[in-house]
């Protein structure tokens, strides 16, 4: 097979089971976890990748994929059907002799791909995950990682104190350089933490994580063991700081804050900025439609959504239905929620497909991040239940 | 049975004046996302019909801006796909005379086709039907020609009007102008036909100098082919500003919406990849369909609203129609207007129409 030489290759570790997300993961990886009204989580990814200039992307796969590739599919959304180059679903794979194994971690996920990466012969690498969401030009960290001669570049973005214990934590020199690196940290030294944006040169990526593979003692992490070992060995690595928004979204608390920070023009992220659109798979719905004596304010809405009730401060993805009477405040209603006669939602997360009955109330007013109920893709709330906030429903299989 | 699909992107008869001066009926925007184009393309995707032509007459820019290479129709395919025929491709050099004109100009696609029958359909059409009922009517009554209808008050000018018997057989076939109060079956210039029928009554009304495919094909044939009506509940002829506003108004009820957009199967169209429409704080909205992208600040009753467009605060818009990316500023008010897209309304600027006559706001214009 003869592929066109790409420049950069991206790898999007997109494999995790995302378990602090209790019930919205139960069927579907994270990045394909609905966000933002027509989004999925891995759309920020793919469509940085693109309006970035990249073209040559492996998608890694390993928890719960159907969903994930289906919706990736040819790539098409995202621009990403190509000739040369294009998007690549890469789960693990059996080996000669009957070996092969699991995706250990995220350094071994790219190992156990270092022929794809071979196959189009780049000279950096560029590694991301599929469950952040922010808009960022990898272009312009490249030609940071580029001017400084770097062997790794970290994209670094500042967090308060008490946050920087669950991120790579790193100091750096005056020039960037980064001088010393932890991962998560029980007193951190600085608050500048990694956003799990790396640029490798690829030769030099290459050798580490075949070292790494030999290393059994080793976690096969690029936080625990690659970049403590390149920066061991003197390497130059350096940061390279993101000051927009940027959102991990890992857990019920904090998927519930970056959709409300849609809502909130300061906040940063705004998704009706033409010059850096995300793209997501259409779904063919017709308009949306407010029926006399709706109420819709406040609130992020998508095609095919019919409304009849009052919805405030809230975001609603394709096709949820609020029928009359009912209120939807300050919640997350994931696509084909049906909202009956009556029903109340508040503060709520509620996934694909769920029938929240007449009368039923779920979630409470005033909750706190912690105590946002989530109701499972598919399941019906019966007529008049109550679930109290901080809740979390089992889903129901189709 | 493998069907072939032909869609005329215009027709002399139109009479949508501002909003057809840049583009083709069928290259209409209607219904808050979509070209009038997406159902016919749609219907054929759904009923496994792939292979299509289109016959552009004039302004097909827009047309050819839409379509592309058919990607989001799913018609992007190494075997058949998507044909189109600009007006000048056709023997003669000149822009052709009428539908047999149009036909006759093709011949050479008709006659390498594989498909053994040929659904020919006017792109004015609002419709979701399942191709394959058409052709198992079609096989059942043994027909010669099934034709597309409705029974309906008429809204558009011209309407071809059948007469048929308790079996949809039509006996007779009546083509008048102007306007009537009466219901009636009328065609909705749709046709399922035998390939090779087609092909013989081209070349004979061509060699007679006969183009119009209607009055010189189906009226002069009605008593020696076996002509049946396949009678549809839904659909909506467009052909002037007049039944363009009802249509699109009909949209408004759920059982229409439902009908037209999910029926037979889901109607595509051109993906824009506009951000989910966000409703401020003082949003009133009411008996209105918003396609995405919009920013709604101010009060949207009984309308339709278009990708991209922006309602300021204290902006009124009540029964009217707003193309894409149209900007209605502070204190403006629409009442009965129909604005193409990019149409600015500035500042306190007051326009209304009437239900039989709303005021048309040509493309990009600034009021």
């Amino acid at each position: 097979m003869y592929y066109n030489k790409k420049e950069t290759v991206a790898m999007l570790l997109a494999g995790g089971a995302g378990t602090r997300l209790g019930v919205l993961t139960r069927d579907v990886a994270k990045p394909a976890v609905p966000f933002g009204g027509k989004y999925r989580i891995i759309d920020f990814t793919l469509s940085n990748c693109i309006n970035s200039g990249i073209d040559t992307i492996g998608v890694l796969t390993q928890y719960q994929p159907f969903e994930l590739n289906q919706y990736i599919g040819n790539g098409q959304p995202w621009d990403l059907d190509r000739v040369n180059g294009g998007v690549f679903v890469l789960p693990p794979y059996m080996r000669t002799g009957n070996s092969g194994e699991w995706y250990k971690g995220t350094a071994n996920a790219i190992y156990q791909n270092i022929n794809f990466i071979k196959g189009y012969n780049p000279e950096y690498v560029l590694i991301l995950s599929g469950d952040h969401i922010y808009k960022m030009d990898y272009d312009k960290m490249l030609d940071e990682h580029k001017k400084k001669n770097a062997d790794c570049t970290i994209a670094v973005i500042n967090v308060s104190i008490d946050e920087a214990k669950r991120f790579g934590i790193m100091k750096t020199d005056e020039e960037g350089r980064i001088t010393e690196f932890f991962e998560k940290p029980k007193n951190p030294v600085s608050t500048k933490a990694s956003m799990g944006i790396y640029i490798f040169n690829w030769q030099r990526l290459k050798q580490y994580l075949i070292a790494d593979e030999e290393d059994k003692t080793s976690s096969n992490d690029f936080g625990k063991n690659i970049i403590p070992n390149m920066l061991a060995d003197g390497l130059n690595l350096y940061a390279y700081e993101f000051d927009g928004y940027w959102k991990d979204v890992g857990t019920v608390g904090s998927l519930w804050q970056a959709n409300m920070d849609l809502l909130d023009a300061n906040s940063g992220i705004n998704l009706s900025d033409g010059a850096w659109k995300i793209y997501a798979r259409n779904m063919a719905e017709p308009p949306q439609c407010v029926h006399s004596g709706a109420k819709v304010v406040n609130t992020l809405m998508s095609e095919g959504c019919v409304i009849s009730g009052e919805v405030k401060h809230s975001i609603l993805s394709q096709k949820v239905t609020v029928e009359e009477g009912a209120i939807v405040e300050d919640s997350i209603l994931f696509p084909g929620v049906v909202v009956k006669k009556g029903a109340i939602v508040r503060y709520s997360i509620v996934d694909s497909g769920v029938v929240v009955g007449e009368g039923a109330r779920v979630g409470e007013e005033n909750a706190t991040l912690d105590e946002i109920a989530v109701i499972g893709a598919h399941a019906i709330i019966q007529k008049d239940t109550v679930i109290a906030k901080g809740s979390m429903v089992e889903g129901r299989s189709l | 049975m493998s069907v072939k699909g032909i869609i005329f992107a215009s027709d002399r008869e139109v009479k949508l004046n501002e909003l057809t001066i840049h583009r083709t009926t069928t290259s209409l925007p209607y219904g808050s996302r979509y070209r009038l184009i997406d159902f016919a393309l749609s219907n054929f995707v759904n009923s496994g019909v792939t292979s299509v032509g289109i016959i552009a007459r004039k302004n097909y820019e827009s047309l050819m801006d839409h379509i592309r290479m058919g990607r989001d129709w799913d018609l992007n395919r190494k075997n058949a796909g998507i044909a189109v025929f600009p007006p000048l491709s056709f023997g003669s050099g000149e822009m052709s005379k009428g539908k047999v004109d149009s036909l006759y100009g093709i011949m050479s696609y008709l006659v390498n086709a594989k498909e053994d029958y040929v659904y020919l359909t006017n792109g004015n059409l609002a419709i979701n039907v399942n191709i394959n009922d058409v052709v198992a009517k079609f096989e059942k009554t043994n027909a010669d020609i099934v034709v597309m209808a409705h029974e309906t008050i008429p809204s558009t000018s011209r309407r071809v009007v059948l007469e048929v018997d308790d079996s949809d057989k039509v006996n007779d076939i009546l083509i008048s102008e102007g306007y009537t109060s009466i219901r009636q079956l009328v065609s909705l210039g749709a046709y399922l036909i035998k390939r090779d029928l087609l092909i013989s009554l081209v070349q004979s009304a061509y060699q007679r100098n006969q183009m119009d495919f209607e009055k010189d094909i189906l009226q002069r044939k009605v008593g020696s082919l076996q002509m049946y009506a396949y009678i549809v509940d839904c659909a909506y002829v467009i052909d002037d500003i007049k039944s363009y506003y009802n249509a699109s108004m009909q949209l408004l009820n759920d059982e229409v919406r439902d009908e037209l957009f999910y029926s037979n199967g889901r109607i595509y169209t051109k993906v824009k990849d506009s951000a989910p429409t966000i409703y401020k704080e003082g949003a009133e909205v009411s008996n209105s369909l918003i396609a995405d992208g919009c920013i709604i600040g101010g009060k949207v009753t009984n309308s339709i609203l278009f990708r991209g467009v922006v309602v300021e605060e204290g902006a009124e818009i009540v029964d009217s129609i707003v193309m894409e990316k149209g900007r209605i500023s502070r204190g403006a008010k629409l009442s009965h207007v129909i604005t193409d897209k990019q149409v600015h309304v500035a500042e306190d600027r007051v326009l209304s129409g009437t239900e039989t006559y709303p005021i048309v706001v040509a493309k990009g214009k600034q009021v």
